[in-house]
């Protein structure tokens, strides 16, 4: 139990500590700083739509698995885990590209000085979230791991494999959360693309 | 109700979040923690993980962002021009005109698309500019196709049906096949709007292209095969019992890779931007998900939809009366949130005075899609609205008045699907099963 706590404790001094030493950097000296994260949200973006397209595989495996009398055990299992892995670790590419979904009536009405003071609200909030969850998913998973927990389905996967994209992909968002609370902060706008949505580039 | 103080501060706590700008996902995981907090004394966070893991790996959720790829794939092909010129010969002799081009692509690209504003902007970047150069009166252009790209969320696949299916645990084929009838009598009464204003309007002189002849119009529906098989593939095979609606999304999006690929449109550039944006807008969906799952959870310590439905209970309301405070309900609301958000923060709430009315949960289905379509074009937040001042250039508030007639059909429309149920519950009755033949 002690040793649990432990480990824990110190997982979370080390995340601390390296997020804590990137983002004074941010501040200092900003410009490689700034490639770094914008890379990391990107590469986590591009291994997202690789689990989309996994989930394509997956299921058209299975479908001609069936089709030719095979079976394919396990098969929506680990479509299931490609799921959450692709929204996971495109929660944050999301975020930057101005996809995810806000009520901006009042932001957008608003001068400029409150829009920045809700703004600051809106990423201090949004970072509190994405960390609380973040340690919770680590937490999740760690018990997974020690307990050496095995899905119920056919695929018989140890669960703190899938379950570990869950845990990376929610601290990106934490960090693209933290970083934009930081730029708003600093500079006075944020950084988020102003796709109003998606489709109308 | 009991703890009312308490339930008043929950409210608050969420309307502040949402209100002041806090992304809709987040914030719901935030109010979904405040009231975990203030009602329990379980530990949040572990309980809070287990929801959202199994409301995020979940399978029937897979069909979300395989149908949006396929919407992302076909928004950057040459199907918009194709169907417009497939479609333009049959509609230019009617009354109306090409307008009727609008709400007909819109209803059968809502075949292959899930969304609103996929089907606006695919159907919208080749009628606008057709129409415009035709000299239809503008705000009959932009109006129905306003309106009608609405469809798409109610003709399957639809991400709306899929969300509720997913909320409630109902079969999305089932939804989907629900969406059908009531998705098409919308379109004929759009149609029906536009002949009659045009035999009205005293403003009606459009520039008529030269007429066809049978075998010319025959000639030109060439172009509308390729969609057509597609909607066969997506549609049919869930119908004939061939695939789950998984499948079927799987099919669509290989479907439509092929189609992009025989008109040559398929290249690295069109493939990684089509992949990028679906991953994205399922990232954005999911996110909503997830914060529901945990937030339903939380609703159900706080009481309030068991409180709700109880309070509902004693007005002893008729059927009608209970939807008609529905409606009025999801109209507000889809006044200031979209359609997923409206529907994932209230079925916790609604779908227990729904059961207890004995109101069918399918059918229901239905009825909220209706009322989030209106959501769409109801300003001072409508989807649609936005997509078409993004590619117009006109102010919001003449796109919002030249939708508000179809905002009408669509209210008479949650009347005609009162009147006639069967509407929406005969199609899902009779699919076949996979498996069963």
């Amino acid at each position: 139990m002690l040793t649990d706590i432990f480990t824990n404790v110190f997982f979370l001094f080390c995340l601390g500590l390296a997020v804590l030493t990137t983002f004074a950097m941010l501040v200092f000296t900003p410009a490689r700083v700034r490639q770094i994260y914008d890379g990391l949200y990107l590469i986590s973006g591009m291994a997202a739509a690789g689990f989309l397209i996994a989930i394509l595989t997956l299921i058209v495996v299975q479908m001609v698995a069936r089709w030719t009398g095979e079976i394919f055990p396990g098969a929506p299992e680990y479509a299931g885990y490609s799921m959450a892995a692709a929204s996971f670790l495109a929660f944050a590419n999301a975020l930057n590209n101005g996809a995810h979904i806000r009520v901006s009536i009042l932001i957008n009405a608003v001068p400029q000085r409150i829009r920045w003071l809700l703004n600051i609200w809106c990423f201090g909030i949004g970072s509190a979230v994405g960390w609380y969850v973040s340690y919770y998913a680590w937490r999740f998973t760690y018990w997974s791991w020690k307990f050496k927990d095995i899905s119920q389905g056919q695929d018989a996967t140890m669960l703190w494999i899938p379950q570990s994209a869950m845990v990376v992909g929610a601290i990106i968002l934490a960090i693209a959360l933290t970083d934009n609370f930081l730029h708003v902060l600093f500079s006075g706008n944020d950084r988020l693309k102003s796709a109003a949505f998606e489709h109308s580039e | 109700m009991e703890n009312i103080s308490i339930i008043i501060l929950f409210l608050f706590v969420m309307f502040t979040l949402l209100g002041t700008g806090v992304w809709v996902g987040l914030s719901l995981v935030g109010v979904a923690w405040v009231g975990m907090e203030l009602f329990t004394t379980r530990p949040v966070g572990d309980v809070m993980m287990t929801t959202i893991w199994s409301a995020s790996s979940s399978w029937t959720l897979t069909a979300l962002p395989l149908f949006i790829w396929m919407g992302e794939i076909l928004y950057r092909t040459r199907l918009s021009e194709d169907m417009f010129r497939g479609l333009a010969p049959w509609m230019s002799r009617f009354p109306g005109g090409l307008v009727h081009t609008n709400i007909v692509g819109c209803t059968v690209f809502a075949a292959v698309s899930g969304s609103s504003a996929a089907t606006l902007t695919t159907v919208g970047k080749m009628s606008i500019p057709e129409l415009r150069r035709r000299n239809y009166p503008e705000h009959m252009v932009i109006g129905t196709l306003a309106g009608a790209a609405t469809l798409g969320l109610m003709i399957p696949p639809s991400l709306t049906l899929i969300v509720y299916g997913v909320t409630i645990n109902e079969s999305i084929k089932k939804l989907f096949f629900a969406g059908v009838f009531p998705g098409l009598v919308l379109a004929l009464m759009f149609m029906t709007y536009v002949a009659v204003y045009s035999k009205v309007a005293r403003k009606w002189d459009p520039i008529m292209d030269d007429r066809m002849s049978f075998m010319d119009k025959l000639r030109n529906s060439r172009f509308l095969i390729p969609v057509i098989c597609l909607i066969l593939v997506v549609i049919g095979s869930m119908f004939f019992g061939f695939a789950t609606a998984t499948e079927a999304a799987a099919f669509g999006v290989i479907g439509a890779l092929i189609l992009a690929a025989l008109q040559g449109t398929l290249n690295w550039g069109s493939f990684s931007s089509s992949l990028m944006g679906a991953t994205r807008t399922s990232a954005m969906i999911a996110l909503i998900l997830a914060g529901a799952a945990f937030l339903s959870l939380s609703m159900g310590f706080t009481g309030l939809p068991r409180g709700l439905a109880n309070l509902i209970a004693g007005w002893e309301l008729s059927r009608f009366e209970l939807l008609m405070v529905l409606l009025i309900f999801y109209i507000i609301l889809g006044m200031f949130l979209d359609g997923i958000s409206s529907v994932v923060l209230t079925m916790a709430v609604v779908e227990p005075m729904i059961r207890d009315a004995g109101i069918d949960l399918i059918w229901f289905g239905i009825f909220i899609v209706v009322v989030v379509e209106m959501a769409q074009i109801t300003p001072p937040i409508g989807f649609n609205l936005f997509v078409l001042q993004g590619m117009t250039g006109h102010e919001m508030s003449f796109i919002a008045k030249a939708g508000l007639p179809m905002f009408f059909i669509m209210v008479l429309m949650v009347f005609v699907l009162i009147m006639f149920p069967e509407l929406a519950t005969w199609l899902p009755d009779n699919i076949r099963q996979p498996g069963a033949g």
